[in-house]
């Protein structure tokens, strides 16, 4: 029987070990429900505090007040998620237990940057359906379905590709969670810019909305291809840095 | 068993050849030459800061290098690829297990993880009784004792059948018979071809369970059984160097001059 090519082999054996590891935080995640109680409740009280403050906003004020209300909530909620999507590792170092195992460095962002992905998906479907109740400009988003799923997965999949990088980064070499937002505002404002102009073209029905999506699957691509190029480098040195962190601490024998 | 030869014919499944580590101007690990051959144990030891755990993670992969060669199986790997990692196993005093799975769970994840797609998932049954630690297998890793989280965290590493193992300090937090187990399996997996690296501030452990000990000081590989020191510390060191009967940092065993020096 014919074998299959190296790559082959390799894109499934990293297919595989993205799976297994997005797996892995999906069980634990479901026994202890901290990132997606912690998520989940806060884009409730987000929706919630901008319903009540804008909700009596006119017809025409609606369309521009609704895209911001949902990628800010989707940057407070991303923000949150990102500050903690590392947690379980760097709690048990159990990145270093991964670096050292035969597993794809790729797969372990893959695997994080895609939970982190189904945590915004998730918060996303309890912002859309509110605000297509709370606001009557947001009607467009259960008139046309497909293309409201595109708009978020392709906004969240931009948020999430570049924010996971830092996070990786900043988790493990010690860096305290504020440095996170400081530096992930700046680097997802591009993705959140794309997605919020996006957003308002579904909104007043303007017929450049594809143009828009297809800008979105551009920078998703190479904020992807970018940060799996970059997360290895990252993962390594910053796993030596933690090395460091912990001699400083007296641990090193 | 892969790899190639070393001196005397053994093989060489670990061998550094002027290895050594800057932090920025921080010289940790100077020129450091050691090799470890198939069904060889050897220990290594050292003060706090003396550049034991640095040079562990950079055999392991985990840090690179400044200077220096680092061969696997006889040849040269600038980095740890996977089919390097695939070859070996680390294990340090921090266990690195995830406290929200159960044993079984944790052992399998990392058993699958080394697997290829088509390969059985190897049966952490048997390695989990090996190690006494079959009554928790389902319990949540999280409510174990330090104890038993080293005992699991040796287990997740010979799930993988590696040829080098390392081990940082896995003799914190173990009590008399964990000790002994740990030594037990150790001779088990010697005799099956395994090598392994340990590093320890237990004096004791080490005569018991190592074939040779190298002694880190300063970041550079000395001859403990030469120490002329008043410092119970090093002392202490050269101790277990005599007691062993040798200080090698080449393999295999012990050279004549060395055997000498001890001996004079």
């Amino acid at each position: 029987m014919p074998q299959p090519p190296a790559a082959t082999t390799s894109l499934r054996s990293l297919a595989r070990q993205t799976w297994l590891l997005a797996r892995n935080d999906l069980r634990q995640e479901m026994r202890d429900f901290e990132l997606v109680a912690t998520a989940g409740f806060f884009t409730l009280v987000v929706l919630v505090m901008f319903g009540l403050s804008f909700s009596t906003l006119g017809r025409y004020a609606q369309p521009m007040a609704v895209p911001g209300i949902l990628w800010l909530a989707v940057a407070f909620v991303g923000s949150l998620t990102l500050t903690r999507i590392f947690d379980r590792e760097r709690e048990a170092d159990t990145l270093r237990a991964l670096l050292a195992a035969p597993v794809h460095r790729l797969a372990i962002y893959l695997a994080k940057a895609g939970v982190t992905l189904a945590v915004l998906l998730g918060c996303c479907a309890i912002l859309v359906p509110g605000l297509v109740l709370m606001f009557d400009a947001a009607a467009p988003f259960a008139e046309r379905p497909l293309a409201t799923f595109s708009l978020v997965f392709l906004g969240c999949a931009a948020y999430a590709t570049i924010g996971t990088l830092f996070a990786a980064g900043l988790s493990t070499s010690g860096g305290k969670n504020v440095l996170l937002s400081v530096i992930l505002y700046p680097l997802t404002s591009p993705a959140l810019m794309f997605a919020l102009v996006s957003t308002r073209t579904l909104l007043d029905g303007h017929p450049g909305f594809e143009g828009y999506l297809s800008q979105l699957v551009a920078l998703d691509i190479l904020q992807l291809v970018v940060s799996a190029w970059l997360f290895e480098s990252v993962l390594v040195g910053t796993a030596g840095g933690s090395s460091r962190r912990k001699r400083s601490a007296g641990r090193r024998t | 068993m892969s790899g190639e030869a070393g001196q005397g014919g053994a093989i060489t499944p670990l061998a550094l050849h002027g290895v050594g580590k800057r932090f920025g101007r921080l010289a940790v690990l100077r020129a450091v030459d050691l090799e470890v051959v198939a069904g060889e144990i050897v220990g290594l030891v050292g003060a706090n800061g003396s550049g034991k755990t640095t040079l562990l993670s950079i055999v392991a992969g985990l840090l690179p290098q400044s200077e220096g060669e680092r061969c696997f199986g006889g040849r040269p790997s600038p980095t740890v690829e996977m089919e390097h990692r695939r070859r070996l196993a680390f294990v340090t005093h921090t266990t690195q297990l995830y406290g929200g799975l159960t044993a079984r769970e944790n052992l399998k994840l990392f058993a699958e993880l080394r697997c290829a797609a088509d390969a059985p998932w190897i049966d952490g049954g048997p390695l989990l009784e090996r190690l006494g630690l079959s009554h928790a297998a389902d319990r949540m890793v999280g409510t174990f004792s330090r104890g038993m989280m080293q005992r699991l965290a040796l287990a997740r590493a010979l799930a993988g059948r590696p040829e080098l193992l390392l081990l940082d300090e896995p003799f914190t937090s173990l009590d008399r018979p964990g000790r002994r187990l740990l030594a037990e399996v150790l001779a088990e997996e010697r005799a099956r071809g395994l090598a392994v690296l340990l590093s320890s501030h237990d004096t004791d452990a080490i005569i018991e369970v190592t074939d040779r000990v190298v002694l880190l000081e300063g970041g550079r590989l000395i001859d403990a059984a030469a120490l002329e020191s008043d410092d119970p510390e090093r002392l202490r060191y050269r101790a277990a160097v005599q007691g062993l009967g040798l200080f090698s940092a080449r393999s295999p065993g012990p050279s004549a001059s060395s055997t000498a020096a001890v001996s004079a």
